[in-house]
Formats: structure tokens, sequence, C-alpha cells
């Protein structure tokens, strides 16, 4: 079969314009299809990445915005299972006013902060000098990128819940291209607002740290059971399940998307059909000299077969390259509108580019396996009167 | 000499197969960008005609959102009596003192969403005159009540008229439906402005204040007073701003339908141009009579330009038949769709086909049409006819 290789190839190149263009059109489309599946598969590789740890989230029953008391979280601390906890509490900050809130910012414990999340990979000593300044601030990657800022950098906030403006100096970066959040001390919030005579007894929420996964479960009953019928009833859950809930709003964003990518991918299907019909067609004459003379209907069946794959397998692998180079430009674009949250990320991974390819492979099998199989299975004397 | 236009229709009608395969694709490009197209601009346009342009918001210096505010109770008695404050016919200021928070609701599906709950006084329904109680009534302050807006009830599990809906520490009756045109606020609960404050134990009762400017009074003088104050640090600015500013969060969105277009339109071109060069290749014997018989070069010209934009509308027609119907089923399906991360809370968005997508859309399949006919019809054009008569 390979000796015939050199054939396909030159088939191809029968026609170079035609080749160019279905090639360019499928180029184009399989580059589309990649960038639009950046957002469910980032999607998807968000959620699976919180699923890895072992951290629970509790909060109000009532919904997040919901307070409870402060004397929640040593209770919390106490349950066995839990490693340590960390309360959570919104700080709204902006940096200009007239701008508004540019990324969350939480004021946190400054003492458990890093137990909890010790997985995120912060500098140890970014996370002491946090515990040990009161000022101190830990703020995500991309945030730091976007505001082009350094450790040790000073950093002014003006918070939109309280009437309070908040200097701080940046202890370290959290190591996550795609983490815009912000952390304070919880101790420096409550002391500005002592000073203003307002009460600070609540939080917004408590993230815990359970130490082996199998437990989560029943250590997240057992704390909703410890404050059923208090005044503030919790209500935990994984990391996964509770990132999962708070952006479930993107769900009908990311079915526009996936449906998109679908009709695209049948772009290609249409537009290699097309071709291969065009070729097979204008070729009749000598596929039914070919067979007059005694070559199987099954090798021209394959030679033919092997050219509309060809022609997208390489279209595909370069529609594949090509869109790197487009989610380079819109990464870039997106990075100043965090209202999209996780499917801001347009990142390429492996596996789409895997899918691009099976995806032209394939396309190109089901684009030339008609009009192939119609012309191969032709019958010599019906082929050679017509075109004589 | 002109050749009649059915000359390219019928030619068209000739390769079926080849006609056909090439309208799929472009009605395939049509359906992705109308589709697309018309999430962002419903998602627009029901921001985009939330408020009223006499309506000031006032929130606390800072905030984009009335869902992380705070107002002192003591503002509000003191704006609501500012001059320029428009008063209703029993000589009320029409100024609505309101607490926003986003408590959970839970879809059909299980889904748990931060949905907009509104706490306002009576007063309300005139400040925010484009919202109407389409069904049943407005609730009873204190007599635990609640309004739902039209998308809210469409998405989440058990909301109807005469049910209890269970959302923050309590339970609320629901006595009325509200319609505001697909505006935002259907996709909000209102609820007494007290009970919810009670509900959500919130120490300063207000999150925000709605003012109607008195008719003929200098707007922007009222807010240069509002922030003035120095009592308070408070920022006023036009509803129609504040919901225009949310709308931002659809920007970004815009550039990747603009980008998908382009991208696919060059695509259905160049599958376009290989149909057309085919059709040309098919010809020539034709092409060199009609060229002999008289007819002018752009006459060939415009007959395969022509062939090429009839391709085109034809898929254009095919695709608009198909999107209109299915945006109509995806917004089904998803109950609405949702969104508003900027705002915290959910959006129930109407995925619907406007007039603008579909000019859009046409638009475009026009320029796959040009774009795939110029250059094959060029080559047609400038065959020579005696050539073109042996060759064929």
């Amino acid at each position: 079969m390979i000796k015939f290789a050199p054939i396909v190839w030159r088939n191809l190149l029968r026609n170079k314009l035609r080749s160019l263009l279905t090639g360019g059109a499928i180029m184009l489309a399989i580059a589309l299809v990649c960038v639009l599946r950046t957002a469910p598969e980032g999607f998807d590789a968000f959620l699976k990445a919180l699923a890895k740890n072992s951290r629970i989230s509790i909060h109000n029953t009532a919904g997040i915005v919901y307070s409870m008391p402060y004397a929640y979280l040593s209770r919390v601390r106490a349950v066995p299972g839990v490693v340590d906890a960390v309360s959570w509490s919104w700080f709204g900050g902006a940096v200009d006013v007239d701008e508004g809130v540019a990324f969350p910012n939480f004021a946190v414990d400054a003492e458990t902060i890093g137990v909890v999340f010790e997985d995120l990979g912060m500098e140890p000593a970014a996370v002491e000098h946090f515990r040990t300044h009161r000022d101190g601030a830990l703020v995500g990657r991309m945030t730091m990128k976007r505001f082009g800022w350094q450790p040790g950098d000073e950093v002014t906030l003006t918070s939109t819940v309280y009437p309070l403006t908040l200097t701080f100096r940046i202890s370290g970066e959290i190591p996550a291209d795609q983490d815009p959040r912000f952390w304070l001390q919880r101790a420096y919030l409550e002391e500005a607002l002592k000073a203003q005579g307002i009460a600070s007894d609540q939080i917004g929420m408590i993230w815990a740290r359970i130490d082996q996964a199998e437990r989560v479960p029943a250590v997240m009953k057992q704390i909703d059971d410890m404050f059923r019928n208090s005044e503030a009833e919790t209500e935990s859950e994984t990391e996964k399940s509770f990132f999962q809930n708070f952006f479930s709003i993107l769900q009908g964003i990311i079915a526009v998307f996936l449906i998109v990518s679908w009709l695209v991918t049948g772009c290609i299907v249409f537009i290699a059909a097309n071709t291969a019909s065009m070729a097979v067609r204008e070729r009749l004459r000598e596929l039914a000299v070919l067979k007059a003379i005694g070559y199987r209907w099954r090798l021209l069946f394959g030679t033919l077969l092997a050219e509309a794959t060809l022609l997208s397998t390489l279209a595909g692998a370069s529609g594949a390259l090509l869109s790197l180079g487009f989610t380079r430009v819109l990464g870039t674009l997106a990075s100043t509108t965090p209202q999209m949250g996780p499917l801001s990320g347009f990142e390429v991974t492996n596996w789409i580019l895997v899918q691009a390819l099976f995806i032209a492979f394939f396309v190109g099998i089901l684009s030339g396996v008609v009009p192939s199989f119609g012309a191969a299975r032709r019958s010599v004397a019906a082929t050679l009167r017509e075109v004589f | 000499m002109a050749l009649p236009l059915h000359y390219p229709l019928r030619n068209l009608a000739h390769r079926r197969l080849r006609t056909a395969l090439t309208v799929t694709v472009i009605a395939l490009v049509v359906i992705a960008t109308t589709l697309f197209l018309g999430l962002v601009t419903s998602m627009r346009r029901t921001l985009a005609t939330t408020g009223s342009p006499d309506n000031l918001i006032v929130l606390r210096k800072g905030s984009d959102n009335d869902g992380s505010s705070a107002v002192p109770l003591e503002a509000y008695q003191a704006l609501r009596f500012f001059d320029g404050v428009a008063k209703n016919g029993k000589g009320e200021p029409l100024a609505s003192p309101e607490l926003v928070v986003q408590p959970f609701f839970f879809t059909e599906d299980g889904g748990r969403e931060n949905v907009l709950v509104r706490g306002v006084e009576p007063v309300a329904l005139e400040v925010h005159d484009e919202v109407r109680i389409a069904e049943g009534r407005m609730f009873v302050p204190s007599q635990g009540e609640a309004v739902v807006g039209r998308g809210v009830a469409s998405r989440y599990r058990g909301v109807e008229l005469g049910e209890e809906l269970r959302f923050g520490r309590s339970s609320w009756k629901i006595v009325g439906v509200l319609d505001s045109d697909g505006s935002s606020f259907e996709s909000e609960v209102w609820v007494d402005v007290r009970e919810l404050a009670a509900d959500a134990k919130r120490t300063i009762p207000y999150s925000g204040l709605r003012l109607k400017v008195a008719p003929g009074v200098d707007r922007d003088a009222l807010i240069r007073r509002i922030e003035a104050d120095s009592r308070w640090t408070l920022g006023a600015k036009p509803e129609t701003e504040y919901y225009a500013k949310q709308a931002e969060s659809a920007d970004f969105l815009f550039i990747l339908v603009v980008f998908l277009a382009v991208v696919a339109g060059f695509g259905a071109a160049f599958g376009a141009t290989n149909t057309m060069y085919a059709a040309v290749q098919a010809r020539i014997a034709e092409i060199g009579t009609l060229r002999a018989l008289g007819f002018s070069r752009g006459t060939v010209m415009r007959a395969f330009v022509t062939e090429s934009v009839a391709l085109a509308v034809l898929g254009l027609l095919v695709g608009v038949a198909i999107a209109v119907p299915l945006a109509f089923a995806v917004s089904q399906a998803l109950g609405g769709i949702a969104f508003g991360l900027s705002t915290f809370s959910t959006s129930v968005i109407t995925l619907r086909i406007s007039v603008f997508d579909v000019a859009v859309a046409a638009l475009l399949a026009l320029a796959i049409g040009l774009g795939g006919g110029l250059a094959p019809a060029w080559r047609a054009a400038r065959l020579r006819p005696i050539e073109a008569l042996r060759k064929g």
C-alpha cells in the first residue's frame, strides 16, 4: 500500500489551488474548534484540579452573602479531622473607586491561611511575611500581572462595604496564572473597624482542610449538625462543589460555545466532502481506465480515501497550530475582563490538540468515503460509455 | 446585452450536490454566528434596557453594584428631601430605599444560583416606572409576602404565584409576578425592605437608594450635591449608566463573536471559491460560446458573481430559518440563559435572534458570496473565446 503514497501525493497536487483552498478552510475551522473548546475544557480542568484537595467550604445555608459569627471558626477548628480552618470575609476593596472592585479581595486569618491553602504552593517566606505583618497581603498572579505589582509594593484599597481605606504591603504571590484573589489580614480589618466603632464579629464563610479525603463527608455532616437550629445554620460542601455552583451561571454560555463548535465541525465535513466529490468526478475517466487494465476497486477506493484523509489531517494539524496563536491573542484581550472567570484561560491543552487531529482525520475519511466508494464501485462499461 | 437572471440560478440547480454542500457550509456559518451574536445582543439588551435616565442610583462611593454597598438610614432620610427629587401626587418624594441580598435559589436540575432579592417599599413601583405587576398584586409590607420577576418564575424550582418561597432564613408567600419588558428587574425578587434586613441581619438597613429626578431639574447638579455631602461618602449616577457599565461584561464575548465570524467567514468563502472554480471549469465551452455570441466580459463576470451570491443568499435563508428556532430551543432547554458574574447574582436572559443579528449574518453571507465568487468569475471573464471553445 505504501508504494502508492506518491500517487496520493501527486493527486493532491494536481489541483493546487483547490487543495489549498480546501486545506485553508479546514485549517481555519479546526483552529476555531480548538479555540471554542478551550472554554468548556478549561472549566472542567478547573473543577478537576479542585477535586484533588480535601478542602471544604462552610457557609450560611441561606447564601454566601449571608454572614455567620466569628465564634464558629474555633468550633470548626476543634472538630476531629479538621487540620485547620480559616475565616473568609468580603472586603470589596477597589484600587480606584471610580473603576469599582477590580478583583475579589477577602479578609482572612493570617495564622491559618497558609495551612488551609498549603496546596497552592505559596512560598513559605511569603506566607510567613503575611503572618507577621499586619498590613501584609497575598495576591493572585493574575492580579499581580494585571497591575504590574511586585512583592514589597504598597497598595491602597478603598472598601465598598465599609467606610475604610487601607494600605497594604504585598507579602507575596498566590502562584496560579488564573488566580485573581487578594487576601488581607482579618486582624488588620478588625482593628480599623474598631477604630470607627463598627462591630466585626461576623464572617462570610470558613474554609477548612480535612486530614483525609475519605473523612470529608462525615466531617461535613458533623459540622452542619453542630450548627443546626442555631442563629446561622451552615451548609458545608467540597471546594469543587462550591465553585461548580458559583460558576453555574456560566453553563448557558458554555452550552452555546459547544453548539457553535459542533456547527463548525459540521462545516468541515461539508467543505471536505464537496472537494472530494469534485476531485472524484473529474477523474471518472481515468478511474475507469485503471479498472479496465486490471486494478482492483479496493485499491482505487483506498487511494482516493487516503487523499481526502491526508489533506484533511494536514490541514487539521496546521489549524491546531494556528489555534495556539489565536488563543494567545484572545488570552491577552481576556485578561482585562475578569467577569469571564475560568472561561478566560484560553489554554489549548494537549487533549484539545489530540481531539482536533482526530476530528480532522475522521472528517477526512467521512468526506471521502461516499464519493470514492461510488466512483470505485462503478462498472467499467458504464463509466467508459459515459465519458467517451 | 445582459444574461437573464435565471441563467446563474438554473446553473445552481444543475449541480445539485455541489450546490447543496456549499449552501450547507454557509448555512452552518450563519447559524453559528447568529446564535453566538444573539447571545451577546440578548445579554446587552437585558442590561441596557434596564433603568430610566431620570432615575439616580445612590451607592457607597466606589461600589459598582448594589449588592456590595451600604447606605445609612440618616443618608436616606436626608437625601429624600433634597431639592430636585420628584414627588408623587400625594407629595411624597419618589425616593426608594433598597436593600439587595443574593440568597441561594435552586434551578429545576438542582443547580444553585445567587438570585438578586431586592427589599423595597411600595414607592418602588413609582420610582421604577418600567416595572409592572403583570399577575397578582404588589406585596403588603410586613406580611411576609414577595413578588417575583418573570425570569425568576421560569427558571427556578417551585417559584409560582400562590406558592411559598423559601430563601434566606424564612419563607415568603408569592403574591405577584413582575414584568419590565425584558429588563433585568425580571430576574429579581422583591420583598419588604424591613423584613429582608431582619432576615439577613443587616445592621445598615439599605444598600442603595433610587431617586427620581423631578422634570426640568439639573440632574448633574443633584449628583454633585449628593457626592459633595461630607457626612457620607456616596456616589450617584444615572441608572442607565449604571446598567450600561454592567453590560460591559458582554464586551469580551462580542470580540469573540467577531473573531468567530471573520474566521468562519473566510473558511466558508474558501469553500465557495472551490465550488465556483469547479463551476467555471465545467462550463468552459459554454462560456466560450457565450463570448463568441457577443456577450461581454462584464456580463459573463456578473453572471458568475450572481451565481455565487445566490449560493450565499440560499445559505443565509436556510441558516436563519434554523438559527431562530434553535435559539428558542436552547433558551427553553436552559430555562433562559443565566449570566451576571459582575453583579454577583444571576440575570436570566432569553436568547433571541434579533433583526440586528440577522443583518450582521446577511452581511457576512454577502461577503462570503462576493469573496468566493470574484476570483472564479474573473477567470471566466478572461477566457479567450476561441481557446475556450477548443478546450471544451
